[in-house]
Order: C-alpha cells, then structure tokens, then sequence
C-alpha cells in the first residue's frame, strides 16, 4: 500500500475540504506534517483510521466516539434543515494498482443546534480498472484484509504514544501476536486447523458408505444372466426333445397308415387330430372375441350414468335453457336486424325484442349448447348398444361352451382309437402304439416345460433391468464416494503439509525478525558496545543480552526502550516485506535528542514510504538536516484559537 | 513478500497439495480480521475443485 | 370445440398401481383379460359410479395414460355420462379438468372393487369379468 492523497471534510477540527499529497517516490518518500500539540496530529491520524475502517471493523473498535467526528464549526454554520456532512477520501496504490476509499458521514441540523446524524456511515471502495475506469469493489472486508487487515493496521498506522509497547516485560503476548499477524502465521495456523477439521468431516462421511453394493450388485447380475443362459439352453434342449419325439411320432403314424390292420384306425386319427386343431383355433378366437368385448362393456356397467346423464341434458333441454332449433348466433343476427324469426321486423324495446333478448341471455355459451347438444346425440346412441353388446357376449360364451363340448368329445374319441390299438393282440402294434403314447406325453411334458421356462425367462430379464437400474445407481455413488476420499486425501496432505512446515518457517521468521530488530537497534543506539546481543525467546520475549550474556533490560533508558519498541516495528515491516507505508504519530517525542538524530538518519531506508507528524520540537537540527534530502512532501497543521479550527498548509 | 516466501515453502510438496495450500492460505488472509470466520464452504470449493482435476489427470493417464 | 384444456394426464394413486399392473401384465387373454391401463381404469370408474363411491387420491399420483388415448366413439362418452350423472351442473362438460378429476376419484374406489371381483378367490379373471356384466 502506498498512499496517494488524502481528502478531509469537516472532520473534527478541519472545516471544509482539505488535502494532503503524499510524497511517494523512490527518493523521495517521506511526508512531514508539522503541527504544535493538539493542533490536530491526532485528528488527522484518526481521520486514516476511519476512513479506511470505520468506527469499528469486525468488532475492532476504531474510533471512541463518532459524535465528535463533525467539524463543529460546520456544524455552527449550516442553517436548521440543513444537510452537514463529513467526509475522508483516500487514494492509494496497491500491487500496481489504484484504489479509492471515502467514507461520509451525514445528518440534519436541529432546531437545538445539533445534528441529527443518519444511522450509518457510506462507504465505498473502487479500484482503476486497467481501461482507466472506476469499478467498485464488492467485497471491501475481504480486499481489506488482504491489503492491510484492521487487527495488523497499528503496526503500521503507528501510534507514537505507545512506542514503547513491545519492549514492556509483559509485552510477549503482544510481541507474539504481532509477529503472528503480520507474517502470516497466524494464517498459516488457521489454514492447517481448518484444513484439517474439514478433512475430519470428509473422513465422517466416508465412513457412512460402503463399496461392496457395487460388488455385490455386479455379481447378482452376472448371476441372473448365467441363469438365463442356462434356460435358454435348457429351453433349446427341450425343443431339440420335442421334435425328434414328434418326428418318432410321425415315423410310428406312417407305419401305422401302411399297415393293413392298423391303417383305418390310424385315418381315423388323422382325421380327429385335424378336427381337434381346428377346433382350438376356433377357441383361441373365440375366447379372444369374449375377451374384447368383455374389456370393452364397461359402458354397460355405467348404464345407470348414461340413463342419468341423458336425462339431465333433456331436462335442461325442456327448460328452454338450450334452444334446440335455434342457435345464438341466429338469434343475435335477428337482433341486430330487428326481425323477428317469422320475418317480420320489429321496434326496438317491443316484446319480440324483449323475448329475444331473453333467449340469449338465459341461453348458454355457445361452447356448451354444442357439447350438450352433442353429448345428448352420442349417449342417446350407446343406449341402444348396449342390448346389442350383451347378446355378442352371450353369443361368444355359448360358442365356447360349445367348442368346449365338441373339443371333449374329440379328445374322448382319441382316446378310444389309441386304446384298440393298445389293445391289438397283434404284439407289434401294440408295442407301436405305447411307445406313442410315451412320445406324446414327453412331448406334453416338455411343452408345459418350455412354457413355464419362458416365464421364468421374463422374471430374470425383469431382474436384470432392476439391477441395472441399481448398478447405474450404485456406480454414481462410487464415483462420488472416489471424489470424496480423494478430497480427503488431498485436504489431509495439505494440513499436514502446513503442519511440517510450520515450525521451520516460524522459527525462520523469528529469527529474521530478531537479526533485524538487532541490527536496527544496533545502528539506532550509540551504546551498543554495552549489549551484546538480541533475542527473540521462544516465548516471544523481546531480550536485550549485556556482555555477560545476562538480560540488560533493566539497565535500559526508557529512550532505549522505546528504541527497541521502534527497532521492533520497523523490523516487522522489513521483514514482512509487504509493500506499507509507516505512519507515524511523534514517534520522536520521548526520546532523546541523540536518538532521534539517529533513527531520523535510517529511518527512511526502514519502510517503503513514510508519514511523520511531528511537533517543531521534535524535528530540529541534525534530525531534520538527516531528514530533509529525504522529504518529498511537508505540510503545516495551523489551528486558529478563534475559529477552533485547523488549516493544511502546503509547505512545500 | 510474504507471499512469495509462503509459495517458497511449499515448493517440495505435490503441485495438488500446493495448490490446495496456496487457496486456502488466500481466504484465510481475506477472513484474518474475523475471529470466527466462516471459510469451511469456500476451503470444500478449493477441495473440490483440485479433486476433480486430479482425477482427471489421473483418468486421462490410465491405458485406454 | 374449444374446451378449455389444462391437463391432460391420467392419474391414479400409487398405492393401487399394483392392481393395474397384475391385470396388465402378461399374455394370455384369460388370466390378465386386460390390454391397457386405460381398459383397466374405464372399468374402475364404471364400478365406482355404480356403487356410488368417489374416493380422493390421498396419496403420491402416478400418471398411467393421457387423454388422448381415449376413444372418442367409445371412452369418452363415458367419461362425460359419468361426470354429468355426478353433479347437477352441465358446465362441467367445458372442462377437462373437472371431468378429469369426477373419474379418477370413481376409479379410486372402483379399483378396489375390480380387484376383488378378479384376484380373490379361485376362477379365472376373464371369466369373472364376463360374469359382472
């Protein structure tokens, strides 16, 4: 983040627009603000804080008291009714690129001097799209927290009243988490605890599937095919069985017609057996034609709805609710040509008029007189159907009944023929014609075989579109179920990836920030040759070592504390090597003329751009001579006892 | 930047598991201010969405 | 004609679609008499009316059939008679819905009565199913 400019209305002591320019360039990167105590240093400080995170940021409060964020002298000068507003704009670069933060705050003057304000504040966060155009940042929070989060912001929007914070004994947990923040440990932390609860959950989730559904599934499958298979084949067989019985049946039929004795009896076969298939046939359709129309005679049973029916359609007939002869539109005709039906015209208002009119509207639709009109019509016809309906049934039934009479009795006379064959003294024959018998029964046999293996044929095909539909199923489920372990694997790497390397960056980035805490201590405190050393302990204690390896802290000035505290800072930023501007509110204040020559004389190499707000005591002399090939911007804060208010002034 | 030191550290690590790494670093930073922040649906999505190219990358290896 | 038309689906409730299957499914003309679900369903709701008993379809609805599939000469008088015996109100023939909703209801109840008639007991459907006419 490097800023640009600023813009402050009625904020605080600043009435009106006033502005800032930051100086930003290479060699040139300090801005000084000059200002006596309580010329507004503070105010002006704020004024960044809120602007770029309001009064409190995710429930970190940022200002105390916003009532008195109102410049009060405008205030004073507005007249009653009249809308005040204050406003701070910043502008500033970020990874190349530029952004624009404003907030405003307004409200409405009241008649006992004060100002209504509205409830919240306006922000807006834009960023210079590369075309040169203004976009706004939906997402001001998250880009935030990614260009400088509020709870890291005091290590670089620096307050010089708590210089020496970090070099307190009981500082630690502030040191630690300061470090945390800034260098991203904290992050680091989260990320891997998150990683690993999300890879918790995944694990919890896998655990509730199974993979052997798959399994199983395929197998039955593969089963209820074999099992096909193996009807089939046995269907086959049985068929193969069958026509060589027949063809041995044929055989047995054509010695018998050749013999003398047995060729009458065997005609008469022939020619029942011919009969007999015709017959049933005839039965197939018979039972086929009772079968249709049987399917077919529900209407008979909704007789009594069809009487009913035809009987309200005649009803309202009557009622001369549908006029049968005439139709609506007839009607309307004779209307608009003011002629009465049988041709004569009539006057308007005139009781054929009247009677006419009537019929329209006490008619129906024309919609419906059509429906009704034709309902009436077809139902009239199914009455007479369904005598007709039920003497074709009766009809057929008795057919049947027939050819089941008939069909017996051929059977009977089957019977007969193949018993006087039986029954032939001559051994030849009668042998011939058991064996025809037994052929006809294994032909029987196998037929009713056959047929209940083609059921179960139609079983197992139904079987197997059940489980194909299941395996379908089940595969979407396993490829969900490797999705998942796979993210699971992957979310578990990643956190015990974090989780190894944490410790060698954490203690990498300990130690960089305590080499360079020390070697800007080093070249801000002449006494060095008095301490040895600096440590960052693994408890995050900030430790001065003397020459006798013993901690000096206790022999620290208080200006050498606050150096330290300094030192501490400035190494954070250095190290953290993000791209931020130090601000700093009279960072000089406590120290000691020779402290503050010396930290004006590095500090500037310390940050990427820097801010002072200085009072005149504070940079004088060789401080400033140090300073001032540096300066690239100087601003004076003129505050007016009269007015209460404070001016900008460019200085250079 | 830190950043670039963060990319560093992972650098031995399965491009995947970088990646993975890499995401959720990004939406940690975007949620740092928040103490209780809400990143588990958007740490899925990263998950996810490396999942589903590993496997394709792994699918695609396979011997037709 | 313009009767104004929202649907044109045939429903029944799912917990009768097992009858209308077992008098479907199958081959010989004997033991499943029946060809189509709507064969089925126009005696349903002949058996409904005549024993006076609509039933509403309380549970998930399955569509067997559409409209369309009724024959104007044969099916679709019925379906009129039967709404129009229903109620007092003529109007009722310009709606499909309205006489969608009259037959299915009767078909609700009839099933029940068909399924007695030709699944219980011994005999064969087809037979029985002379025998009710």
């Amino acid at each position: 983040m490097k800023l640009e400019r600023i813009t402050i209305e009625n904020f605080r002591q600043y009435y009106g627009k006033q502005r800032v320019d930051f100086a930003k360039e290479d060699q040139k990167r300090v801005t000084v603000i000059h200002g006596i105590n309580g010329a507004g240093k503070t105010s002006f400080f704020l004024s960044i804080n809120w602007c770029l995170y309001g009064k409190s940021f995710e429930n970190v409060k940022v200002v105390d008291n916003v009532g008195e964020l109102m410049s009060k002298e405008a205030v004073s000068r507005a007249v009653i009714g009249e809308t005040v507003r204050t406003s701070v704009d910043l502008a500033f670069l970020h990874n190349g690129e530029r952004y624009m933060v404003k907030r405003s705050l307004q409200g409405i003057k009241q008649e006992d001097g004060t100002v209504r304000l509205e409830e919240n504040d306006n922000f807006t966060m834009m960023r210079t799209r590369a075309d040169g155009q203004a976009e706004r940042i939906n997402n001001p929070i998250g880009t935030m927290n990614s260009i400088l989060p509020v709870n890291v912001r005091e290590y670089f929007l620096f307050d010089g009243e708590k210089i020496d914070n970090f070099a307190k004994p009981e500082a630690a947990a502030q040191v630690k988490q300061a470090i945390y923040l800034v260098l991203k440990l904290e992050i680091l932390e989260r990320s891997r605890r998150h990683l690993d609860t999300v890879a918790t959950e995944y694990r919890k989730e896998l655990k509730n599937k199974s993979g052997k559904e798959l399994r199983d599934l395929l197998e039955q499958e593969e089963k209820a095919r074999a099992d096909i298979k193996k009807t089939k084949d046995r269907i086959y067989d049985l068929h193969q069985e069958k026509e060589s019985a027949e063809g041995k049946v044929g055989d047995i039929d054509k010695r018998l017609r050749e013999m003398e004795n047995t060729n009458t009896l065997q005609q008469q076969r022939d020619r029942i057996e011919r009969e007999l298939k015709q017959r049933r046939t005839e039965m197939e359709e018979v039972v086929s034609t009772v079968r249709d129309l049987a399917v077919a005679g529900f209407f008979v049973v909704a007789e009594p709805a069809i009487k009913k029916a035809i009987q309200l359609l005649e009803e309202k007939r009557e009622r001369g609710e549908i006029p049968s002869d005439y139709r609506q539109q007839f009607i309307k005709d004779l209307i608009s040509k003011m002629v009465c039906v049988c041709g004569r015209p009539f006057m308007d208002g005139s009781e054929e008029h009247k009677a006419l009119l009537a019929k329209i509207t006490h008619g129906l639709p024309d919609a419906l007189q059509d429906e009704v009109l034709n309902t009436c019509a077809v139902l009239h016809a199914f009455e007479q159907r369904t005598e007709k309906h039920r003497a074709d049934l009766d009809a057929a039934m008795r057919r049947r009944a027939e050819l089941v009479d008939i069909i017996r009795i051929l059977e009977a006379e089957l019977d007969d023929v193949s018993r006087q064959l039986k029954g032939s003294p001559l051994e030849e024959i009668s042998k011939l014609e058991r064996q025809r018998e037994n052929f006809r029964a294994d032909i029987q046999s196998n037929t009713l075989e056959i047929g209940s293996l083609h059921v179960r044929v139609d079983d197992f095909t139904k079987q197997i579109a059940e489980l194909k539909k299941e395996i379908d199923r089940a595969r979407k489920e396993e490829k969900r179920e490797v999705l998942l372990s796979t993210k699971l694997d992957l979310a578990q790497k990643a956190a015990d990836a974090i989780g190894e390397m944490y410790q060698t960056f954490a203690d990498d980035m300990r130690e960089k920030i305590q080499e360079k805490t020390k070697e800007i201590f080093k070249k801000l405190v002449w006494k060095e040759s008095h301490f040895q050393d600096v440590k960052l302990g693994p408890e995050f204690n900030l430790e001065v070592i003397d020459r006798y390896g013993f901690s000096a802290r206790p022999e620290l000035s208080a200006g050498e504390r606050q150096v330290l505290s300094l030192s501490f800072i400035m190494a954070m930023s250095r190290v953290s090597e993000e791209e931020a501007p130090l601000v700093m509110d009279t960072p000089f204040g406590r120290l000691s003329s020779h402290h503050r020559n010396a930290i004006a004389e590095h500090l500037p190499t310390l940050a990427d751009q820097l801010v002072l707000f200085v009072t005149d005591e504070e940079l004088r002399d060789e401080a400033r001579q140090s300073l001032e090939p540096r300066i690239g911007a100087e601003y004076r804060l003129e505050f007016s006892p009269r007015t209460s208010c404070t001016e900008i002034v460019e200085v250079r | 930047m830190q950043k670039e030191r963060l990319t560093k550290l992972f650098e031995t690590f399965d491009p995947a598991v970088r990646s993975i790494v890499l995401g959720v670093l990004d939406i940690e930073q975007e949620h740092i201010s928040m103490e209780k922040p809400r990143v588990k649906e958007h740490i899925d999505e990263i998950v996810s969405a490396v999942a589903k190219k590993e496997l394709e990358r792994i699918n695609g290896q396979e011997p037709a | 004609m313009d009767i104004p038309v929202s649907r044109d689906t045939v429903t029944i409730d799912e917990s009768v679609h097992y009858i209308y299957k077992q008098l479907t499914d199958g081959t010989d003309p004997v033991t499943v008499p029946f060809k189509t679900m709507k064969d089925v369903f126009l005696w349903a709701a002949s058996l409904g009316y005549k024993r006076g008993e609509r039933r509403p379809i309380t549970g998930k609805k399955l569509t067997i059939f559409r409209w369309a599939q009724f024959s104007s000469q044969n099916d679709i008088p019925v379906v009129k008679a039967i709404s129009l015996a229903d109620g007092d109100d003529i109007t009722v023939l310009l709606s499909q819905d309205e006489m969608l909703n009259v037959v299915e209801e009767y078909a609700n109840a009839g099933i029940h009565d068909l399924r007695t008639r030709l699944l219980d007991e011994s005999g064969q459907p087809l037979w029985k199913l002379v025998n009710t006419l």
